[in-house]
């Protein structure tokens, strides 16, 4: 499934499965499997920005933890560079919606947390100095130079995000995994971390993988844009996007390459959504199953019906 | 350690002064029942049975009121005025008899407290880190958590006689269930996404322990630690007034004992002021570590 023109993949998904233990409760004493995802197989090229979309509950959160080596899948396998994801590792970086930022460190220590035991070039622990310099260096990097010594409840959520971020790039990683992380944030503010992820993207030459809910921010971000049918989580469609010439100073999201690219990406998250419900999937009991799912009967009709 | 001897001429100080004056302004039992109130008379009769003081001897006094002590010839106050224990207090720094008792004092509850320390925060972590540990402890931990220190203290003395060990021992035993409880408590309400995204960063589970578990959990821990410092003095005064040839508890019975009254208040208000200083400096540190916590109450409004 490699997108045509680009290289030797720097991330493959095959055929990864993942099912969850539903815990037992007085209405279904048993417990039950849940499929969060089902045969996803994707491969992603060194330096690629690819967006993940798709339905809430469509397992985009239990693929990125399997990317991330925080949770295993039960089918498939992830390589990296053609090696099994077998754990975390400093190849990959982990941005979360919630920030996740240890609120006893300032800003500094937060972005020079993932240095500590870390290694410089000349294969020797970085010292305290050089852990320092580098937080100062990646805040600047995200905007933030002048609040290092803040800590996480003396910050904005806008600044919090950009301290994670800034967090996972002094990690140095060639991957960066990010889920949903502008969510929470007001829309000047995400437009503005957008750009900015954009512009760091660009000069870092990172592979990035960003999901999100927001089919603007998707389209507009990402080269690819991976759409996930509802639960269980599989590969619905990749829809390749180019809006043209980005450098200029015009408003792309008005442009017609993007509300055409936008109206792809909605057709077909909006087909899950009523796929869904004609499956009786609005009936989603809180165990997590859906008694009536037929989802292997359903034949897959979707590609070329959009746009 | 050395064994201060207490001075046993009691009658020759001079304080028969005081007890006019203490006659003199409490005479409305109103104007000084407070300092009174904070006498305590544990075993107080068979003490006096023992030093053949004679059963029909007024032993307890009630609050605020005079008592008659034989041997001495003249009324004796049980609440001397204020100056006669600054006094007495001043005499026993003096002749260094109080830091004797002090260090003595100060040396056990110190080791307990650091024995409890860390060895209920490094116990609380594993409990709280591994669910098989917490059901195989659990039932015993609740147990021992409701059995008062002081009731336990004959059983400790028995085992392992009147001397340091035993104290220490005590103290710890005290100290220990806050702070364990504490520990247990601040990792299990800890954010699980900030273990993930430790994890995330490549962290081995010894430097999660030590970089997030711990530091997220050290404001409720010197919760614990807080309450512990209070009850390990508590404790080991009450341990020292039942058996031991130093240290506060042992200067306050002592003192009581040998109708030395006014040293008796001055080994309380050391006791008092020890514990004031001691909060107050556990208070400090544990500001100094939970600086990271958002302002809650007024100061945040
Ligand atoms: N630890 C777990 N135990 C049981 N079920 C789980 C667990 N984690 C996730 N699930 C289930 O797996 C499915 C996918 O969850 P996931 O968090 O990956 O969804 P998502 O696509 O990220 O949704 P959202 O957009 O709302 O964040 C959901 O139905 C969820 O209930
Ligand atoms: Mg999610």
């Amino acid at each position: 499934m490699t997108a045509p023109g680009y290289p030797a993949p720097k991330i493959s998904l095959r055929h990864i499965g993942k099912e969850f233990t539903v815990r037992p409760t007085k209405e279904n004493p048993q417990g039950s499997r849940l499929t969060a995802l089902q045969d996803i197989s994707l491969e992603v090229a060194a330096g690629e920005f690819l967006t993940l979309v798709g339905p809430s509950g469509s397992g985009k959160t239990t693929l990125l933890d399997i990317l991330a080596g925080l949770t295993k899948p039960d089918n498939g396998q992830v390589l990296v560079d053609g090696k099994e994801v077998t754990g975390p590792g400093r190849d990959r970086a982990v941005v979360f919606q919630q920030y996740a930022l240890f609120p006893w460190r300032t800003a500094a220590a937060n972005v020079s947390f993932g240095l500590e035991g870390a290694t410089g070039l000349d294969g020797r622990k970085l010292s305290r100095s050089q852990r320092a310099e580098k937080a100062r260096e990646y805040l600047q990097l995200v905007g933030l130079a002048g609040f290092e010594e803040r800590f996480p409840h003396e910050l904005s959520g806008g600044m919090k995000q950009r301290v994670a971020i800034a967090r996972s790039l002094a990690y140095e990683p060639d991957i960066l995994l990010m889920d949903e992380p502008f969510a929470a944030l007001d829309a000047q503010t995400r437009e503005q971390l957008q750009d900015e992820l954009l512009r760091i993207w660009r000069s870092t030459g990172k592979t990035i993988i960003f999901i999100t809910h927001g089919i603007d921010e998707a389209v507009y971000l990402g080269q690819r844009v991976a759409v996930l049918s509802s639960r269980p989580g599989r590969l619905k469609q990749l829809v390749d996007i180019d809006l043209g010439d980005r450098d200029g100073d015009v408003d792309l999201r008005s442009g017609a390459a993007f509300v055409e690219h936008r109206h792809r990406v909605w057709s077909l998250l909006h087909e899950e959504v009523l796929r869904a419900q004609e499956a009786g999937h609005a009936k989603i009991q809180p165990d997590g199953s859906a008694p009536d799912e037929t989802w292997d009967a359903t034949p897959q009709t979707t590609h070329g019906k959009a746009a | 350690m050395a064994t201060p001897t207490l001075t046993k001429t009691a009658s020759s100080r001079s304080w028969k002064v005081g007890v006019g004056e203490f006659f003199g302004n409490c005479r409305g039992v109103t104007s000084c029942p407070t300092l009174s109130s904070l006498v305590q008379y544990p075993a107080r009769k068979g003490r006096a049975r023992r030093l053949g003081l004679g059963s029909n001897h007024p032993v307890p006094a009630p609050v605020g009121v005079r008592t008659r002590v034989p041997g001495t010839g003249g009324h004796q106050g049980i609440l001397p005025p204020l100056h006669e224990v600054l006094n007495a207090l001043g005499s026993l720094i003096s002749k260094g008899q109080l830091q004797t008792h002090l260090a003595a004092s100060l040396t056990r509850s110190a080791s307990g407290f650091e024995i409890a320390v860390v060895t209920a925060v490094v116990l609380g972590l594993l409990v709280a880190w591994y669910r098989s540990l917490d059901r195989f402890l659990n039932p015993l931990l609740e147990v021992f958590r409701n059995t008062a220190a002081l009731a336990l203290l004959p059983v400790f003395t028995l085992l392992l006689g009147i001397g340091e060990i035993s104290k220490i021992s005590i103290v710890a035993y005290a100290a220990f269930f806050p702070v364990l409880l504490n520990t247990i408590a601040g990792v299990r309400t800890m954010d699980p996404l900030l273990i993930r995204a430790a994890r995330s960063l490549g962290l081995s589970n010894f430097r999660l322990f030590q970089k997030v578990i711990l530091p997220s959990a050290v404001p409720t821990i010197f919760t614990g630690i807080r309450m512990a410092g209070t009850s390990s003095i508590l404790v080991l005064i009450a341990a020292e007034m039942v058996g031991a040839k130093a240290g506060l508890g042992y200067l306050i019975v002592n003192s009581q004992m040998s109708f030395l009254i006014p040293d008796m208040y001055a080994g309380i208000l050391t006791v008092s002021l020890l514990g004031l200083l001691v909060n107050y400096l556990l208070v400090a540190v544990e500001r100094h570590f939970s600086r990271w916590r958002t302002a809650v109450g007024s100061q945040s409004l």
